[in-house]
């Protein structure tokens, strides 16, 4: 199940983010996404260690934990998402997907006219069109 | 088999080096073995590896045994095959000799018994002992060991080296080297053959019954073995490597249950670095081994290998996956283990891989960013174990000392609980404890945050506790389940992610149950939580071995001390990491330790790093939960500026993220600071909170000098109003950066509503620019803040912590000096002199308003304003017609209505306000004036060439302007205009004719000189002495002829008849005339838009009103005919040639009087007559009296001859000097010639 997703400005900052969880303990899923950006900027800054992956915007699993486990993803403005999940096995097939589905969602909501660039996502199509993504992931994934 | 791997252990711990067997045939050895040994290790040597590649070796320690050693001749024959490791790699033969017949009978034989065993390396030291100087025994030793060599050593291999025990031979010690590293090669080269070709054997086996994996390992770690003392650790560590994944496949082969292991007291400290901890024979489970031990057990191995190879970071890394991917196995066998024994595990392995890999590690040991990694893994390890730790804790009623804070959310709350098959139950005695375990959780409260902040705290645990604890035990049924849930039924329905109970429930519920007398551990009723706790902490007690790990969960204190070093452990190394945000979160966590136990200044540090961090990034929901708390610190510590700006961050963050109850206090914090308590103005920055934009629009605009009021937007982030005792703004120059800013302030005490304000400032004028909004300080209290952060007329975006690089808007333009208004003379044609007229003033406004303007109006001598009042009115605009028409009349009518709006102004002390109408509008300013001139205009003669300039000049008058305008009259603008003023006519005359009888007809000739049409009604001449007015006598014209309109600057005439004659009787010489005055009634009607008009009546008058005739007076000199003149004065003529520039010539004149001089007009000096002679000096040079008298007698006829020297100075034609008289009237003297005449000079040759 997807806990988290999150997008995450160029300069680090979070501009979407939205958490999947019945219980109110959003905070932590903040503190994973925000602590995931260090292996983000690891990965970036260290061209060596990503290697052949350097052109690619899926990054892979950035975050092994014996719990969940943390997906991410650059674009070439280097706008990340992050997705936090806590399906222990997920395919990576599975995630590009979500990530290229979530991309193109995340296209169109800056490409709004009245979005400041930059600024936090407020748009509710993009929030439903998120969630949307989000559930049937879950449905993939079982499927 | 368990018997070969006993006797395989035993052989490995008993052999670390390679073994060099030493034949000694002659009983050498003894006295060589000192110096054979001193070789050892062999330095910087080469051996093959698996795949015969050459691999330096630094350093390669051996032993030298006796073939007679009982190490050595003790062995099965089938031993030595499957641990051929330990066998010599090398056989030194030791002989000497010193006799070639004992050579051959003995020793040759005996040598070739020892080398025919071909599976051995050898090779013979001869040793000769033959002393140096004895030359004899050296050639025998000599050549022995060539026979020596004939025999052993063939083409292909050198099998001999000799060694002389008293002569000097350096080189038989790197021969020997050489010849021992080559046996080592060979022996190596094969052995690792036969290894390889036994394991391949194995391995084909690999999925058949029969397949033993204890062989296989024997095998595979003989190899490894003998890679490792032959110190190529890259190969023993790939032959490990080689191992464990043939052991996972061996153990993941479905179809055979195995023991896991663990089980064993003490199996719960992890042995992943300690080989030797338990022997392998104790582990060994059929065919195999198991696993709990051994995984660890090659891990160790592994670990061994990377630290002599100086790889301690590859051990962090592979340890680290290596605990993850164990740790899962643990869980998979979590029921059968002891409680929470992963956990606990999981502790220990990770203490014992920072511990030895830290030992091992040394700075500089590797790459920067290998280093990087390291630290990071380290850092991972740190925290692995921490959120294990914190688990524990949990279990056995610590949580309420753990910080709820995101991070150990994050990490605990996803972490499962231990998955016992049965939760332990409660130990028999335990009462006492579960008494203490009850008082403790009534006694924990949370610790209040600052600011009266209530937050649900976050979770801890995956599902309540108590649910899972009671589930796990066998007896309970669902039914019992739900009373103790409360009834809520979504509480079992087993969902992960189920919101925990808040505490206070969980508090009462235990309560409820708690009966004293019931503590006899019943299974039959679901535990409480103290129960939980009591249980849980017994059995951990039995699972935990390390009596330092037990201790560290002892008590609260105990855990919080440990829980901080793990804290910082992880920290200090994720620091030194890539992974900076993990150390600054970190941080946190220590910094709640501080604060809970007053450590205020430490806990003040690390928080603002945290919130430095959040800050910086814009993870506001982050920084939220951490602010209060640096907050808290700061004025604990009295840090007010700190205290006071953490306010401010918290006002400016999200107002979602508080109430705004919360937010309410945050701003009485500010205010009551700023009031009451600081000593010294704070400054404070608050640009996230209170943001200033210009209005929209086009930016205010003024002229250079003038000064503004510039409305502001200025938005306040605060909950509730706020007083600012003063507020100012800076502007900032964007063309002239040198030049800084200029502050403009806001006077009194401003009130800023939460939202949207407008703030009024005065602006004081300022230099031409474009200018931007640059700082807003203001003042609350002793709080003095700045804000830098514009918003774009909405508020600010909390989220955009860029808002620094916004573009600004040009807020004030101040234009570049420019006029502004423009003063200029309405009419440029002449006024009427001596007449009061309308001098009109055009004052222009150039896009600027005049509104308020003063001018004041200083005329100039020669003239006067009159006391009319002063009109203004619109400036018609010029059309052809108006231009055309000549009446005032039809200017009034074609001009524009606002033509018709003449307004009387008054003149106070030379000033005059200017008319509000008028401030946007040119209009014009009429003056009355009247220009005064006591001279009588003089005629000219008919055709003499008159300079009007005289008369121009003479008439001119100046007005000086100068307009005070703008806001506050700062503008002024000062102009002086000429005005023009003239008589109507210019009078010539001329004698037209001259009759017999001595009657002239004069004709005076009248032209116009102004713009308007003048209307002569009456002329007379009063004539001068010595003319009288022929015929009638009064000498005016027929009166039928006027009024005679004369149209602007038309000419109009009027004849006199006039002759010569004295009327004059001897009384009324006193009033003798030397002019004769002609004197013209006439009228004026003209505009005064155009120039000259009827003069400014103080009332109304009638336009053929009498008296609005106006006279005008002419002096006019009537020449007296020729024969008249008393004196003559002659230009005597001049030589006709040889006039040269240069030439010095005499010019002659002379005087002669006509006719006797009579009595009446005599003066002192009848007898001489003054002279002067005027030149132009640029073009003569005058030598002689140029002044004087001379004698003339009055007599008629009388003459004399004035003569000058003069030297001219130009060529062409000049006019020569001329004489004048000065005392005699120019009417009495004729000249000869009559008029000016020029000279004509040549250049000088």
């Amino acid at each position: 199940m997807i806990v988290c997703v999150a997008v995450v400005g160029h300069q680090n900052n979070p501009l979407y983010i939205q958490s999947f969880t019945e219980a109110d303990d959003a905070l932590k899923l903040h503190h994973i996404v925000h602590c995931s950006l260090d292996v983000v900027d690891e990965r970036v800054n260290n061209p060596k260690k990503s290697g052949p992956t350097l052109n690619e915007t899926f990054l892979g699993l950035l975050y092994p934990t014996e719990n969940y486990k943390v997906y991410g993803y650059l674009t070439n403005t280097k706008v990340k998402f992050i997705m936090v999940t806590t399906d222990l096995d997920v395919r990576d097939a599975d995630v590009r997907n979500f990530f290229r589905r979530f991309h193109a969602a995340y296209v169109d909501a800056v490409s709004n006219p009245f979005h400041v660039p930059g600024k936090k996502i407020t748009s509710r199509t993009f929030a439903e069109r998120v969630s949307t993504i989000v559930k049937s992931f879950g449905l993939n994934a079982a499927g | 088999m368990a018997n070969l791997l006993a006797q395989f252990q035993s052989i490995k711990s008993s052999c670390d080096r390679l073994v060099i067997a030493v034949e000694d045939v002659n009983d050498l050895w003894p006295n060589l073995k000192k110096e054979f040994e001193e070789r050892f290790p062999f330095k910087s040597v080469f051996l093959n590896n698996k795949t015969r590649n050459p691999v330096p070796v630094d350093e390669l320690p051996a032993d030298f045994i006796l073939t007679t050693d009982a190490r050595l001749r003790s062995r099965f024959p089938q031993e030595q095959l499957l641990f051929w490791f330990r066998e010599p790699y090398a056989t030194i033969v030791l002989v000497t000799c010193e006799d070639l017949d004992e050579f051959k009978t003995i020793l040759k034989p005996r040598l070739k018994l020892i080398v025919q065993n071909e599976e051995r390396e050898w090779f013979i030291v001869f040793v000769s002992k033959a002393p140096a100087h004895n030359d004899q025994a050296t050639k025998m030793a000599k050549k022995v060991y060539a026979k020596l060599e004939v025999d052993f050593s063939s083409k292909k291999r050198e099998r001999c080296c000799k060694l002389d025990m008293h002569g000097p031979d350096s080189n038989f010690w790197e021969d020997l080297e050489a010849k021992i590293m080559e046996c080592i090669r060979n022996t190596l080269d094969r052995r690792i053959q036969f290894y390889e070709e036994e394991i391949r054997k194995l391995s084909e086996q690999r999925f058949m019954p029969v397949w033993n994996f204890c062989n296989f390992f024997i095998l595979k770690e003989s190899l490894a073995f003998m890679f490792e003392i032959a110190h190529l650790h890259e190969d023993a560590l790939r032959e490990y490597d080689e191992l464990e994944l043939c052991y996972s496949e061996t153990v993941n082969m479905a179809g055979r249950l195995r023991d896991f292991g663990g089980m064993e007291r003490g199996d719960d400290q992890a042995t992943l670095l300690d080989p030797g901890k338990k022997a392998l024979t104790q582990i060994v489970q059929d065919d195999s081994f198991r696993e709990f031990e051994f995984r660890q057990y090659l891990f160790a191995c592994q670990a061994k290998l990377l630290f002599k190879l100086s790889r301690p970071f590859e051990v962090a890394a592979r340890g680290y996956s290596f605990i993850i991917s164990f740790s899962k196995a643990l869980a998979l066998h979590e029921s059968t283990l002891p409680f929470c024994m992963r956990e606990v595990w999981v502790i220990t392995a990770c203490l014992a891989l920072i511990d030895a890999t830290a030992s091992h590690y040394k700075d500089g040991l590797a790459a920067p960013d290998m280093e990087k990694e390291f630290y990071r893994v380290q850092g991972e390890l740190f925290t692995l174990c921490r959120t294990k730790f914190l688990r524990l804790a949990y279990l056995i009623g610590y949580g309420s000392s753990i910080e709820r804070s995101p991070v150990n959310s994050a990490s605990l709350s996803m972490l499962p609980w231990p998955k016992p098959t049965v939760w332990p139950s409660l130990p028999p005695d335990a009462s006492t404890e579960v008494l203490a375990k009850e008082k403790m959780i009534l006694q924990e409260s949370p610790r209040p945050k600052h600011f009266g902040i209530q937050r649900k705290p976050l979770p801890l645990e995956p599902s309540v506790l108590l649910r899972e604890a009671n589930r796990r035990r066998a007896t309970l049924s669902a039914g019992n389940l739900f009373e103790l849930l409360d009834g809520r039924p979504n509480a079992i329905d087993g969902s992960v992610q189920m919101s925990p109970l808040p505490k206070v429930n969980a508090m009462s519920m235990s309560r409820t149950y708690s009966s004293p007398g019931n503590f006899d551990g019943s299974i039959d009723r679901p535990m409480r939580l103290a129960e939980i706790y009591v249980s849980s902490e017994h059995a951990l007690q039995n699972t935990i071995s390390d009596v330092n790990l037990w201790k560290s969960l002892s008590s609260v204190k105990e855990f919080e001390q440990k829980y901080l070093d793990l804290s910082k452990g992880a920290a200090n190394n994720y620091h030194s990491s890539w992974w900076k945000r993990h150390g600054v979160v970190l941080d946190g966590e220590i910094a709640a330790v501080y604060l809970k136990h007053e450590k205020y200044d430490l806990a003040a540090k690390l928080y603002e790093k945290v919130c430095a961090l959040y800050a910086g990034e814009g993870w506001e929901n982050l920084l939220s939960e951490v602010l209060p708390n640096l907050a808290e610190c700061q004025k604990i510590l009295s840090d007010q500026a700190g205290y006071l700006s953490s306010c401010v961050r918290l006002l400016s963050l999200d107002k979602g993220l508080f109430l705004t109850k919360e937010r309410q206090a945050f701003q009485s914090e500010v205010v009551r600071l700023a009031h009451s308590e600081m000593e010294r103005p704070v400054p404070l920055d608050v640009s996230s909170l209170i943001t200033f934009s210009g209005n929209p629009g086009p930016p205010l605009e003024l002229c250079d000098g003038d000064p503004g009021i510039l409305s502001v937007t200025v938005w306040s982030g605060f909950p509730d109003d706020i007083t600012l005792e003063s507020l100012s703004l800076t502007l900032t120059a964007t063309n002239n950066t040198d030049e800084g800013s200029k502050q403009i302030k806001s006077s009194d005490a401003t009130m800023l509503k939460p939202g949207r304000n407008t703030i009024i400032l005065s602006l004081p004028p300022q230099k031409p620019g474009l200018y931007v909004l640059g700082v807003l300080t203001g003042q609350i209290g002793q709080l003095r803040f700045r804000s830098h952060s514009f918003s774009k007329g909405g508020p600010a975006d909390t989220d955009d912590f860029m808002s620094y690089e916004k573009p600004t808007r040009p807020i004030l333009k101040v234009s570049k000096p420019r006029s502004l208004v423009d003063l200029a003379a309405a009419v440029s044609s002449a006024l009427l002199i001596n007449e009061p007229q309308w001098v009109g003033i055009i004052v222009r406004p150039i896009n600027y308003s005049l509104r308020g303007a003063v001018l004041h109006i200083d005329t100039g001598p020669g003239l006067r304003i009159e006391k009319h009042g002063i009109e203004i009115q619109k400036l018609a605009t010029v059309s052809p017609n108006a231009a055309n028409s000549d009446t005032p009349q039809s200017s009034e009518k074609d001009g524009s209505p606002v033509a018709d709006e003449v307004k009387q102004l008054t003149l106070i002390d030379g000033r005059i306000e200017l008319v509000e109408w008028a401030s946007n509008i040119t209009s014009v300013l009429w003056i009355p004036v009247r220009a005064i001139s006591d001279e009588l205009p003089k005629g000219t003669p008919a055709g003499a060439v008159v300079s009007q300039r005289q008369s121009v000049v003479d008439g001119l008058r100046t007005i000086a302007l100068k307009l005070e305008f703008g806001v506050s009259h700062n503008q002024i603008f000062e102009k002086t205009i000429a005005v023009h003023f003239t008589d109507p006519f210019h009078v010539s005359t001329c004698v037209s004719d001259k009759c017999n009888d001595g009657t002239m007809l004069l004709q005076v000739i009248l032209q116009s000189q102004v713009k308007a049409s003048l209307t002569v009604y009456d002329a007379w001449l009063d004539l001068q002495d010595g003319f009288v007015h022929a015929g009638k006598g009064d000498g005016r014209p027929t009166s039928n002829f006027f009024p005679l309109i004369v149209s602007p600057k038309s000419k109009a005439g009027i004849l006199f008849s006039i002759c010569l004659g004295n009327t004059l009787v001897k009384d009324e010489i006193k009033e003798l005339r030397p002019d004769s005055i002609l004197n013209i009634r006439y009228g004026i009607s003209g505009c005064r838009t155009l120039g000259a008009h009827s003069p400014v009546a103080e009332e109304p008058i009638a336009a053929d009103d009498d008296s609005q005739r106006l006279t005008f007076r002419s002096a006019l000199v009537l020449q007296q005919p020729v024969l008249n003149p008393c004196l003559a004065v002659g230009f005597l003529p001049l030589p006709s040639s040889g006039l040269r520039v240069g030439q010095l010539m005499t010019m002659k004149w002379r005087v002669e009087r006509l006719k006797d001089l009579e009595e009446n007009m005599a003066s002192q000096n009848h007898d001489k007559v003054l002279y002067e002679v005027i030149a132009n000096y640029e073009n003569w040079m005058i030598a002689g009296r140029k002044r004087g008298y001379v004698a003339l007698s009055t007599k008629q006829g009388s003459r004399v001859e004035i003569t000058i020297l003069c030297l001219p100075l130009v060529a062409g034609y000049v006019r020569p000097p001329q004489l004048g008289l000065p005392e005699v009237d120019e009417a009495n003297i004729s000249c000869n010639p009559p008029g000016p005449h020029l000279i004509c000079f040549v250049q000088m040759v």
